[in-house]
């Protein structure tokens, strides 16, 4: 076996039974009282929503069917399957829509805002939804926003906010925040499932390596 | 030593000693006045807590919002600037709406505050610094202020205990600024930390050493060695770090002389005129919001310093109009936290590391020691005092990298390597930075509020220009590109690092509290927390908060011997 899988095996279920009557005998006593209880987190109580948004007849609680399936081929766009699943996948839209319908009025709005200027946009410059566009058309729509025009001044027009790019990172942030913290996008960066790896090793390299 | 106690009511009994608040400071004294076999009351505002409400090993996915729940906003704005306060564990924290203060329009201050066994204990940043005479008599070396009126030789044995109980990873450095202790083996540095260790010694001789933290490097008192999982500020179920609950609370029960008292919020001391003494406090149930007494022959607030003030503030009589033990007028003036905004971070080019989320989670960083202003460093022309640092290098994940699509996803994964200095400054102690009541304000269980004034001041700012040029010299030095620096003055209280308000002196003239913790006026009642600060040094304060409660207690102790209470 190697190191590391002792120490998952054996070290943490060792110091639970070692350390309990000990220490945490007299605070487990203590915490008895039922209005106490309640004022634990959810997480505190170990319960487990990860499941919550997989149902098969979800509904949206915030977002109307237009800007749902808009979210839904923004985030496929800007988190895709590629060799992992992406935030189509990962059910971000359903996530988003989640944490909107609790959030205050003014992010909400705000929220709706960055999705409307890309249909606005759309509009603009295709005459059509954003979700009715082509692949093609919406790639090169979002392309026009994804990298920041301000600050340019080769075109002569000097530094001013870019607006579009503004409303694209925005939108950007939400489906990452939401797709990394998924059970996918936390696999997508490696995580096992293991909350110990082992004690932290540092720099390995002999002294005066690094130079 | 115990006189009127029984194991009935608990609040029918006169305790030796009445600890109020149960976190790093209270729960030292508390195990330590027990332990020497003195009948305690420890009071806390919160409640209870059991390690089966820890969450360090629940992942974001687990969670209804994934740690972003807007709820939290809502009832605990304040509380959220701190990064601790989270969808895990944000009940701990206190809700903002029932426990209000006040400050100036143009005076912001964010009041961070835990009301739950262990109080900030269960959630600090764990690092620990001891103090030296460059700090304790500054004011001799500078001409501003005034000196602490213990030494570094005084406290140094008090250091020794704490640290030998506590647990304290680190490394000798032999540092003129920041005196070495009892350590447990310290934690690995990386590459980056390594290349950024030895440039600056050679091209600075300045000391980067890895931080000095609460938290075990190998099995300690009965508590397991850190497994490396990451997230310390929702609890351990290896009790890893150091957490009073889970030790010298813990230690306080065990003796069979300490009754733990939950949900009491206390509001003022009690005071028997005719003797001049404290006779116990009035708290309120958190839960039923009846009001109940404890008494006892001495009171000790441990509350943190802004809560101990308030309630010496709270506890005014006909004797101390202006607040218990306040005739020196000293009292709620000189409030301090430590000044941060300064700093600067970079990319380390050529590390050829990737961030992996499997990798162990060091709950740590590198620490530079002050070396402005210190005996062998040319004295500034700008600013008194100086700053420390704290950092970290490695592999991170890329969450900003530009554009979309498949190269924005293999960009987060490539992640890259960064490099970041934050400073913390010394907080001068000025009179017009002060805590007072706000007669129109109380909080949910009817108790007056504090007001809060504070500002940094201009060396504070300075500090912080002078400490964004540094880091960022330190980091060129060390090769990292595309430096960015941040030279801001933040709000006070940003640190968490509250001291003062009730400072130790000599002259009760000029101080409320003696060398050992005790108010020059009401001879049973001390204050032994941050409150007692007479300056604010640079180094994070809680080690030395602890020090000083081992050794007011001792003391205590020793007058319990001689009855002389």
């Amino acid at each position: 076996m190697k190191r590391r899988e002792l120490l998952r095996a054996g070290m943490f279920g060792g110091a639970a039974a070692a350390l309990t009557p000990a220490l945490a005998a007299a605070q487990t006593k203590a915490a008895e009282n039922a209005d106490e209880k309640s004022e634990l987190t959810p997480a505190q109580r170990g319960v487990d929503a990860s499941n919550e948004l997989k149902g098969a007849n979800w509904k949206p609680l915030f977002l109307d069917e237009h800007q749902n399936e808009t979210l839904i081929i923004l985030s496929d766009l800007i988190i895709p399957a590629t060799d992992t699943p992406g935030a189509k996948e990962a059910l971000v839209n359903r996530y988003i829509d989640l944490v909107m319908a609790a959030e205050t009025h003014e992010n909400q709005k705000a929220f709706l805002g960055n999705l409307a200027y890309i249909d606005g946009e759309s509009m603009r410059l295709y005459k059509n939804a954003f979700r009715y566009l082509s692949r093609e058309d919406q790639d090169d729509l979002l392309h026009t926003m994804a990298y920041s025009n301000s600050g340019s001044t080769w075109t002569g027009e000097g530094s001013s906010a870019d607006v579009g790019h503004t409303n694209f990172e925005q939108l950007k942030t939400h489906i990452g925040v939401a797709y990394y913290n998924s059970p996918i996008g936390t696999k997508e960066l490696g995580w096992d499932g293991a909350y110990s790896h082992g004690v932290y090793q540092g720099c390995a390299h002999s002294d005066g390596s690094h130079k | 030593m115990s006189f009127a106690y029984s194991d009935q009511d608990p609040l029918k009994q006169t305790y030796d000693a009445i600890v109020v608040g149960s976190g790093a400071t209270g729960g030292w004294a508390a195990k330590q006045l027990s332990e020497a076999g003195l009948k305690v009351a420890l009071l806390e505002a919160g409640r209870a807590i059991t390690p089966t409400e820890f969450t360090e090993h629940t992942p974001a996915y687990q969670l209804k919002y994934r740690d972003h729940d807007p709820e939290i906003s809502r009832t605990r704005p304040i509380q959220k600037q701190c990064y601790a306060c989270m969808e895990y564990n944000y009940t701990w924290f206190v809700n903002d709406l029932e426990n209000p203060y006040s400050t100036p329009a143009d005076k912001p201050f964010t009041w961070q505050r835990l009301r739950v066994l262990g109080g900030r204990s269960l959630v600090w940043g764990r690092q620990s610094y001891r103090l030296s005479d460059n700090d304790f008599k500054a004011a001799s070396r500078d001409g501003y202020g005034d000196d602490w009126p213990i030494s570094y030789a005084e406290l140094s044995p008090w250091y020794d205990i704490v640290e030998k109980y506590v647990g304290i990873t680190g490394a000798a450095e032999g540092n003129e600024m920041l005196p070495d202790g009892q350590f447990l083996p310290p934690m690995k540095m990386s590459c980056g930390e390594v290349l950024l260790r030895d440039r600056v010694k050679a091209k600075f001789n300045r000391t980067v050493t890895i931080g000095r933290a609460a938290v075990l490097t190998q099995p300690h008192n009965g508590r397991n060695a850190c497994h490396y999982c990451g997230p310390c500020e929702r609890g351990c179920r290896t009790f890893s770090y150091f957490s009073s609950p889970f030790t010298t609370v813990a230690d306080a029960q065990n003796s069979g002389n300490c009754t733990l008292i939950t949900n009491a919020v206390v509001a003022h001391v009690n005071m028997d005129n005719a003797t001049n003494k404290a006779s116990g406090v009035t708290y309120v149930d958190r839960l039923t919001r009846e009001v109940k007494e404890v008494r006892g022959k001495t009171v000790i607030l441990c509350a943190q310093a802004l809560e101990s003030t308030r309630i010496l503030l709270n506890s005014s009589t006909r004797e101390y109009p202006n607040g218990l033990a306040n005739a020196s007028g000293a009292l709620g003036h000189y409030l301090m936290d430590h000044v941060v905004g300064g700093g600067a971070g970079g990319e380390l080019p050529n590390m050829n590391e990737k961030p992996n989320a499997n990798e162990p989670d060091r709950p740590n960083g590198i620490y530079i020691p002050r070396f402005r202003n210190a005996p062998s460093t040319k004295k500034s022309s700008q600013f008194i005092r100086g700053y420390g640092y704290q950092g970290s290098g490695g592999a991170v994940f890329n969450f900003g990298a530009e554009g979309y699509g498949a190269t924005f996803k293999k960009a987060v994964k490539d992640g890259s390597y960064q490099i970041g200095l934050g400073a913390f400054g010394e907080s001068l102690a000025r009179w017009d930075n002060y805590i007072e009541i706000d007669k129109s304000l109380k909080d949910a269980w009817g108790i007056p509020a504090l007001r809060i004034s504070m500002t940094h001041g201009d060396n504070e700012k300075v500090l912080m220009e002078d400490a964004a040029a540094q880091a960022a010299e330190m980091l060129e030095a060390a090769g990292a590109k595309n430096i960015k620096v941040q030279a801001r003055t933040e709000m006070p209280g940003m640190a968490i690092h509250e001291l003062g308000t009730a400072r130790m002196g000599n002259d009760p003239k000029k101080s409320v509290l003696t060398p050992f913790n005790q108010t020059h006026d009401v001879k049973n009642l001390f204050v032994m927390d941050g409150a007692s600060f007479v300056s604010s040094a640079c180094q994070n304060p809680t080690l030395t908060m602890m020090a000083i409660t081992v050794r007011g207690c001792s003391h205590l102790i020793e007058r319990f011997k001689t009855n002389d209470v």
